[in-house]
């Protein structure tokens, strides 16, 4: 397929997909607030079920956007849950009165997946308890409104740890296993989705389920990595480790393609216990990893080590000098870089974070970390995966289209260890034909101090998806306002076999209208 | 008069969450509506104080949440803004605020000229043993003075969000000019009075007691040290590296969990002092045990003392006692 160039800053004419799905343009714009026919009969209905709808506006307030910071909407109430039976009341309610339901986690989406646009807001956050550590089976039981940070702390008192969980550790677990969940760990020990053992979930029509690999299984793989469309996870039980310090090196890139080649030789060998690429622009790409174990990195530094095409940092200092020298009129990304270096770097090892030299609170570093570098009132973080055969095309050309809209931005890949072919996969950010090992890349313009309007930020974002159809990729957040590029990436007819599952699990279409369906 | 530095309100918040990691409100009610971010979100969502009152109420002022920010905001600052908004709106005040007025004239008519004074607030209030003897660690009556006029007025109306009268600061301050160090048990007089008096060392009861080689070496890893939360976040950077070094030299386990953040039982808040159960004090004290093995816990702030001897059985003491 030929994708028309486009300026920056206009909305061309759909090239993806004026069939996509019916009614839904690429443009971002809030949907209308739904009107609810018998929203007070609706109220007490619940409330003679002892389920409590909080319509005060200082409830609501809390959750007029995500972390994304473009769409903005209210629900009409927002409910609290104090366990899966209010929840399934909740939603066989919804069924009958035809409301609908946004669930919420940390409401880290950053297309408007977790905003509501009228209807109830389901704040899971209540459903925080731990359940039950069992550190002879290594596994956790625990309610899925807990975010992960709850979680690490009350593990850690264990001297145990979880797997992997995004780096952002204000998600909930509920909200993670139903996107998938990618950590620096991700190539080693994939995704937090795939850690899952065994979920209590509350489908559409209010039924309690269990599920697993072994029990309901139909269930549990399309609630893993299913968008929210197929049920409520209430309570989930995962894999967890013995918990470790962890050591950090940098190793430092002028090519993109040299350091996605070296990423995938260690990613695939499972060289290092973490392995990512971070970069200022597409000029100082690092490539960081980390090691749970001082054998590990002993291992990594004789066999792996000497292997890395990357510099250390003088070396690569001087690289960077030779090059700006030579383009004196390119001095601002010079400094901007220099600036960016000397500030994010020493972030990742203050004192409060660090004990005897290795990070013991990876969890907060990167959070922190994430959002005082990435963060902002708005994120614009366009993302596509890929199978290993096309990462590297991908990224650059991702890379063109930042360096087109933004003088700054950066840049994040790691890779995703598979856990063979699963249906969970099917339709969602794992590409169809990646195996082994999936890689995603981020692409993220620094927004800070300039003003850019909506439609510029989506003319940019349009462009990074057309990448993805064009190369046959997936979208690591493919939810919310963009969903009009499901049909195109995946083909009628898997997007229809789906939408027959999700009218089928959800006769009134009531859970979470508008992330996919 | 210098250039004022421009503090980040809530309209700064990007609504990142890192705040949460860290407030013990958050963890005892898991409701987005009683953290920081709930707050900042829910101005900016265009609620007035008063719509968001309980929650204001709640905070505990601990402080935790401000090293933790990314955004660098002034959370603290923030927080007791709020409560002085909401207190302009409402007539009625929570059961917890303070009753007593702010004192008009000073207690102190002759405070001897040394080096060190301290000032022993609300917290150590009415245990002269204890107090007597901090000045004998200290280096006794002609190291160290006690100031009468220990501020605890103006720590309780701080808190509240009530007004202040400058002269009254005035009064409270100018008895401290000639001393150069201020050792201050009130953890949330300790920011303020690095404003009023730049030039002077403000301290707590932990970091001045633990400069004493005899109490550190009395101190092992059999103990659990509880640091006062309020005076630590307030000069977080300097004391993290304090507390690292004594965690090196004794062994000692201390309340400073992930990102070294000083979990607060909520004791010496107003709200805890007014009644301990509501604040939810014994679930915050056994979370900062939870999982830990100690034979004693010494707390650096007195009025945690009951509510640890509320929740276990092992010996709890004050910091200055663990020396003969
Ligand atoms: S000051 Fe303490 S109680 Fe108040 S919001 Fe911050 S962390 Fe929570
Ligand atoms: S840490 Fe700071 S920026 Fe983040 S939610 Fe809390 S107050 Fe807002």
């Amino acid at each position: 397929m030929q994708i028309p160039v486009i300026e920056p800053g206009c909305i061309p004419p759909d090239p993806v997909s004026p069939d996509s799905l019916k009614g839904i343009p690429r443009q971002q714009t809030n949907p209308a607030r739904r009107s609810i026919e018998n929203w007070k009969g609706f109220v007490e209905h619940l409330r003679s079920q002892s389920v409590l709808v909080r319509e005060e506006k200082s409830e609501s307030s809390v959750f007029v956007t995500d972390a994304g910071g473009l769409a903005f909407g209210l629900p009409h109430g927002v409910v609290r849950p104090n366990s899966a039976e209010d929840i399934s009341k909740l939603l066989k309610a919804a069924q009958r009165f035809r409301v609908p339901v946004t669930v919420r986690g940390g409401g880290l989406t950053t297309e408007g997946e977790s905003v509501a646009f009228g209807g109830i807001l389901l704040d899971m956050s209540s459903l925080n308890k731990v359940l039950e550590i069992d550190t002879k089976a290594m596994t956790v039981r625990t309610q899925a409104g807990i975010f992960w940070h709850q979680l690490a702390e009350i593990l850690r008192r264990e001297g145990m740890d979880y797997l992997s969980a995004p780096l952002n550790l204000t998600a909930s677990v509920g909200g993670t296993l139903g996107v998938g969940g990618i950590d620096v760990n991700s190539p080693r020990l994939g995704c937090s989705c795939d850690q899952a053992i065994e979920l209590q979930v509350v489908t559409p029509t209010g039924d309690i389920m269990h599920c697993s690999e072994t029990e309901n299984p139909e269930l549990f793989e399309r609630v893993l990595l299913g968008y929210g469309q197929f049920g409520v996870i209430t309570e989930a039980v995962l894999k967890i480790r013995k918990f470790s310090p962890l050591t950090m090196q940098y190793y430092y890139y002028a090519s993109l393609t040299t350091a996605i080649e070296d990423l995938q030789m260690l990613s695939k060998a499972d060289a290092a216990d973490y392995a990512g690429i971070l970069t200022i622009l597409d000029r100082a790409i690092t490539l960081l990893v980390a090691f749970d174990s001082d054998e590990r990195q002993k291992d990594f530094e004789k066999k792996w080590k000497p292997k890395l095409r990357g510099h250390g940092e003088f070396g690569f200092g001087l690289l960077m000098a030779k090059y700006y020298l030579l383009r004196p009129w390119k001095i601002e990304e010079a400094l901007y870089i220099v600036s960016r270096r000397f500030t994010l770097f020493p972030e990742f090892n203050r004192a409060e974070f660090m004990r005897d030299g290795k990070i013991i609170d990876r969890t907060v570093v990167f959070s922190r970390a994430v959002w005082k570098f990435w963060g902002g009132r708005q994120m614009v973080i366009p993302d596509l995966s890929a199978k290993a055969e096309k990462f590297a095309e991908a990224v650059e050309r991702g890379n063109a289209v930042c360096r087109k809209y933004f003088k700054y931005y950066t840049l994040y890949c790691v890779g995703i260890k598979l856990k063979g072919n699963l249906p969970r996969y099917e339709m969602s950010c794992i590409p169809p034909d990646a195996s082994d090992i999936a890689y995603g890349c981020e692409f993220e313009p620094m927004l800070r101090d300039t003003d850019y309007s909506r439609d510029y930020l989506q003319s940019f974002k349009n462009e990074i998806y057309d990448i993805g159809v064009d190369m046959g990729l997936s979208y690591y957040r493919f939810g919310g306002m963009m969903k009009g590029y499901i049909r195109s990436v995946f083909g009628d007819e898997l997007v229809e076999k789906h939408l027959a599952m999700k009218k089928a699990a959800d006769p009134a279409m009531i859970l979470n209208p508008d992330v996919i369906f | 008069m210098g250039i004022k530095k421009k503090i980040k309100g809530y309209e700064s918040c990007s609504g990142c969450g890192v705040c949460l990691l860290v407030c013990p409100l958050w963890r005892s009610t898991g409701s987005m509506a009683y953290t920081r971010k709930g707050r900042a979100k829910a101005m900016q969502g265009g609620v007035a104080p008063e719509d968001i009152a309980s929650s204001i109420d709640a905070c505990f002022m601990c402080g935790s949440c401000e090293p933790a920010c990314p955004e660098g905001i002034d959370i603290v600052g923030m927080n007791l803004e709020q409560r002085r908004r909401l207190n302009e709106s409402r007539s009625s005040y929570p059961a917890w605020y303070p009753k007593n007025e702010i004192h008009t004239s000073s207690r102190n008519s002759k405070l001897p000229q040394t080096n060190t004074i301290l000032m022993a607030g609300r917290n150590l209030d009415g245990d002269i043993k204890i107090v007597e003897n901090i000045v004998s660690l200290l280096g006794g009556d002609k190291s160290i003075a006690i100031s009468d006029d220990d501020g605890r007025d103006i720590a309780a109306a701080v808190e509240a969000g009530l007004p202040v009268p400058p002269e009254r600061i005035a009064l409270f301050i100018s008895l401290l000019r000639n001393a150069k160090n201020l050792i201050v048990s009130e953890g949330i007089l300790h920011r303020q009075l690095r404003e009023w008096l730049p030039a002077k060392k403000v301290m707590g009861i932990g970091e001045a007691l633990l400069n004493i080689q005899s109490i550190r070496k009395a101190l092992g890893p059999d103990d659990i040290f509880i640091v006062e939360s309020r005076g630590y976040h307030s000069d977080f950077e300097r004391l993290v590296k304090f507390y690292d070094r004594l965690r090196k030299d004794t062994g000692c386990l201390m309340n400073l969990d992930l990102q070294r953040i000083a979990i607060p039982t909520g004791a010496s808040s107003l709200r805890g002092a007014h009644n301990r159960k509501t604040a939810g004090c014994s679930e915050h004290s056994a979370w900062i045990l939870k999982g830990r093995k100690f034979k004693r816990i010494v707390v650096e702030d007195l009025s945690d003392i009951e509510v640890f001897q509320e929740i276990t059985d092992v010996p709890v003491v004050h910091l200055s006692m663990i020396v003969k």
